[in-house]
């Protein structure tokens, strides 16, 4: 252990005196307050804060990335290219714990950087309401929508797979089945029809979704939606009567126990709004309905996408949430130190930069690039379902544990999520590359070839 | 476990990326090394001395055979706790300083922080880097890079060290300490294994030597067998009368054989040390490294019980330094100038494997190991500079030795 602390502080020396990790943390440091500065968002504190912590926390995610890359693979490879490890090879000191301790050097390295820089941002984002000095309308969005952490409640799919059945029945016997479509094709097309019946609304129609299990810790909650309209009325406006409360109410007219909300909004279609509900019309058993009512108002058909509807309530502070954040960054940076010890055991520096790089971008839209692998390779599904969708599933997905994806809405990253992340990203998939990495050095020699 | 070092048809192919063999590095090498010897590995360059270092390490995989490196495996981390090894140019971490350099490998050795911290001033002082300790490795000329590289050798105290060309890039001081240094450490019972195509300092301190070309030995033996002339004698005398000289010749030639004399030329190096160190003893500035006639503390002292010792003198290095500096004095007198002088040179060189003399010989009056040591800094500088000035003394004398069989030997002490 002694040892491998060793030269877990030699890496580090290596990676400050180097100046390579400087650079990066000037930078940072440079960088962060004129974000705090320039970021203005959408002119309101919460636009500002939301600006300011998803470019803030990227920033700082993807210049750790790359200094992670950087110094892992640096570390190796100079002292195999320098022939430093001669020196220390032959010493009492095993190969594996060689390994151990650069991936210990440039951990240690990271978590520091890590936790310093999240801290700045964390301290920006906390102090910013106190310098702004914001009107206490914005204050309390801010307080609300972003320095929070909430729960999402989500509406599942509708089961439409009788119903979908039924009416093929029936189009069988009036013999109106589209032709030239298979009976797989039909389906399907059927079942798009079906589900979006279920997501629209047309003039005078009402939508109703129903939450188990609500408990909100905070007074306010959240509906959080995105309208389609067909057709688009001319100002892109939509009127809605939202009604929140008691599921028997909502849907039977029983009389309620606890208030209902109940109002109407003009929202822009197309992108995703917000309205505010108190939390005392959740019912005691915790079974909330949401309604929607297409106002006549409206004279149009309102489609809610298949995620266009959540309701969030507060369920945890944003500092814990933030941290969980980071954990995320800390995760993919674990990934990567292994990633960059893996190459560098068997490629030259330049090489192996490349390598981890070309990983590490994939890595970044990894849904685009298993969307459009299983797209392109429809024609060639058995090829492809065993050889390169095992590959491209072995790469972590950084875009599915994206902090900024949580943060920005104020999200909750709960510890299910975090644990998922770890056992995948840092147990599964970083042990594999890094244990691949040590067969690897363990095989190889060190010595060049000279005559 | 016969061999300190052991090699059964050891053997390296460099192939192509087809797996064709191009090049035999080593072929089936033989060597074995005896414990407690100075063993030199000769050759051209590309024979394959390096890559035998390699492989008894294991930085190289043998295509074919076995080396065995104090009875196990080079690769194994209990037989490399007790190997120091230098390898061919001093890779060092260049944003490290010196000392920082030292402590790393002593980390690495495990070596408790007392012990280390004690042994890193001992060596630091040894290589005379003690100025400079806390500069990068990086800003260092060649020489003083190869000086901590020696020091990172010799930090575990190690019972076989492996040195690859130990003086390229070294002033004649530096390589006259290095020898010195393998003397001592020979006579300690360590074994050394030297590697190098500088010949004089190899017959200065092996042993025994094998000469490589392609791989392949092509001669070994004991140093002194492989160049013993018994066909010749040589007499060393005062700057005795001409006449004396005369009747000399003339017995000589009453047994038919040929007789040559002339005066002894100083020594190269022996002109140089004496040089440098009249300069150092006016105290002239350099930001190099500092040359001294001091062993590390540590690998001069006697062998039993090492840790216990290690612990007993954890006191002031500056003070150890002192108290060890006259057993320097005795390695360096021992080395080149211990026996008479009806003594063959090399005989006199190899000395260690002949039993350890008590005490010194020391021909000349002044006797300086007998001086009581002043730890006062000008007082030190007076006595090395007796102990260098007592160096070159005997050297000249071995040289007036050589010069009589008619300049015919290759080499002397330190004929670097």
């Amino acid at each position: 252990m002694r040892s491998i602390w060793a030269v877990a502080v030699n890496t580090i020396k290596q990676a400050l005196r180097m100046k390579v990790a400087i650079v990066f943390m000037v930078l940072l440091f440079v960088l962060l307050p004129v974000l705090g500065a320039s970021a203005t968002g959408d002119e309101t504190l919460k636009g500002r804060l939301q600006t300011f912590v998803s470019y803030g926390l990227s920033l700082t995610s993807f210049l750790l990335c790359l200094l992670t890359i950087i110094v892992s693979i640096y570390s190796l490879t100079s002292d195999i290219e320098q022939r430093q490890i001669y020196t220390v090879i032959t010493k009492p000191i095993r190969r594996f714990q060689l390994l151990l301790g650069k991936l210990l050097g440039v951990l240690v390295l990271n978590v520091v950087l890590l936790g310093l820089f999240s801290a700045i941002i964390y301290v920006f984002a906390i102090y910013t309401p106190a310098f702004v000095k914001p009107p206490e309308l914005e204050l309390t969005e801010a307080n609300n929508e972003f320095l929070t952490a909430r729960a999402a409640l989500t509406v599942p799919q509708v089961d439409v797979t009788d119903e979908v059945k039924a009416r093929y029945e029936e189009l069988k016997k009036l013999d109106r089945l589209p032709p030239g479509y298979t009976y797989e094709q039909t389906i399907t097309e059927l079942t798009k029809q079906a589900q979006l019946a279920k997501r629209a609304a047309g003039v005078g129609d009402v939508l109703v979704w129903e939450f188990d299990n609500v408990k909100p810790l905070a007074e306010s909650m959240f509906i959080r939606f995105k309208y389609d309209v067909f057709p688009n009325p001319p100002d892109s406006q939509v009127f809605g009567r939202w009604l929140a409360g008691d599921w028997q109410f909502i849907k039977y007219g029983e009389r309620p126990k606890t208030p209902i909300y109940d109002q109407v909004h003009k929202h822009a279609a197309r992108t995703f709004q917000e309205i505010e509900f108190p939390a005392e019309v959740v019912p005691e058993d915790g079974h909330l309905a949401v309604a929607f009512v297409n106002v006549p108002l409206n004279n149009t058909t309102v489609i809610f996408p298949p995620d266009g509807l959540e309701v969030l309530y507060k369920a945890d502070t944003f500092g814990g949430n933030f941290v969980r954040a980071v954990f995320l960054i800390l995760f993919r940076l674990i990934f990567l130190a292994c990633l960059g010890i893996f190459a560098s055991t068997f490629l030259s520096f330049p090489v192996a930069i490349l390598f981890c790089l070309v990983v590490f971008f994939t890595a970044s839209f990894s849904s685009f690039v298993i969307d459009s692998f299983s797209l392109l390779s429809k024609d060639v599904g058995a090829v492809y379902s065993y050889t390169l969708e095992w590959i491209v599933k072995l790469l972590p997905q950084f875009d599915t544990y994206n902090p900024t994806k949580f943060i920005v809405p104020a999200r909750l990253v709960n510890w299910s999520l975090l644990a998922k992340c770890a056992v995948f990203m840092v147990c599964i998939k970083a042990f594999l590359v890094f244990v691949l990495g040590l067969v690897v050095f363990s095989c190889r020699e060190i010595a060049r070839i000279t005559v | 476990m016969e061999y300190a070092v052991e090699t059964f048809s050891l053997t390296k192919v460099f192939s192509d990326w087809w797996g064709r063999a191009k090049v035999y590095a080593v072929d089936n090498l033989d060597l074995q090394i005896r414990h407690n010897e100075v063993f030199g590995l000769l050759g051209p360059n590309g024979s394959g001395k390096t890559t035998t270092l390699k492989m008894l390490l294991g930085l190289l995989h043998p295509t074919k055979g076995k080396a065995l490196l104090l009875g196990g495996d080079g690769a194994d981390p209990k037989i490399n706790a007790r190997i120091g090894f230098l390898p061919e140019e001093s890779y060092l971490y260049r944003y490290l300083s010196a000392r920082e350099t030292l402590d790393f490998y002593g980390r690495i050795f495990r070596l408790p922080a007392k012990l280390r911290k004690m042994r890193i001033e001992a060596l630091l002082d040894m290589v005379g880097l003690k100025a400079v300790a806390n500069r990068a490795v990086g800003t260092f000329s060649k020489g003083m890079a190869r000086r901590i590289g020696l020091a990172q050798a010799l930090i575990n105290d190690p019972d076989l060290l492996i040195l690859d060309e130990p003086t390229t890039g070294l002033d004649p001081i530096g390589t006259r300490q290095i020898k010195d240094l393998i003397l001592k450490l020979a006579e300690r019972g360590k074994t050394i294994l030297l590697c190098s195509h500088l010949l004089a300092d190899v017959e200065d301190v092996c042993d025994r030597i094998a000469i490589l070309y392609g791989g392949k030995i092509q001669t070994q033996g004991r140093v002194r067998e492989l160049l013993q002339q018994t066909n010749k004698r040589q007499i060393t005398t005062d700057a005795v009368s001409d006449a004396t000289v005369e009747r000399i010749k003339q017995l000589v030639q009453n047994e038919n054989g040929e007789c040559v004399v002339t005066s002894p030329m100083d020594k190269l190096e022996s002109f140089f040390i004496r040089t440098v160190t009249a300069a150092q003893q006016q105290a002239q500035p350099t930001s190099g490294a500092v040359s001294t006639t001091k062993i590390g503390g540590f690998l001069t002292e006697e062998e039993p019980a090492e840790s216990i010792l290690d612990k007993l003198v954890s006191a002031p290095v500056s003070a150890r330094s002192s108290e060890t500096r006259p057993a320097t004095e005795e390695v360096a007198a021992a080395a080149s100038s211990g026996s008479g002088p009806d003594e063959e040179l090399l005989g006199k060189l190899t000395r260690p494997t002949e039993p350890p003399q008590p005490t010194p010989v020391a021909p000349e009056p002044e006797k300086v190991e007998t001086e009581p040591v002043d730890p006062h800094a000008f007082d030190q500088e007076h006595v090395r500079e007796n102990i260098l000035d007592k160096l070159t003394g005997r050297s000249r004398a071995a040289g007036e030795d050589e010069q009589e069989t008619g300049k015919s030997q290759a080499g002397g002490p330190g004929d670097a």
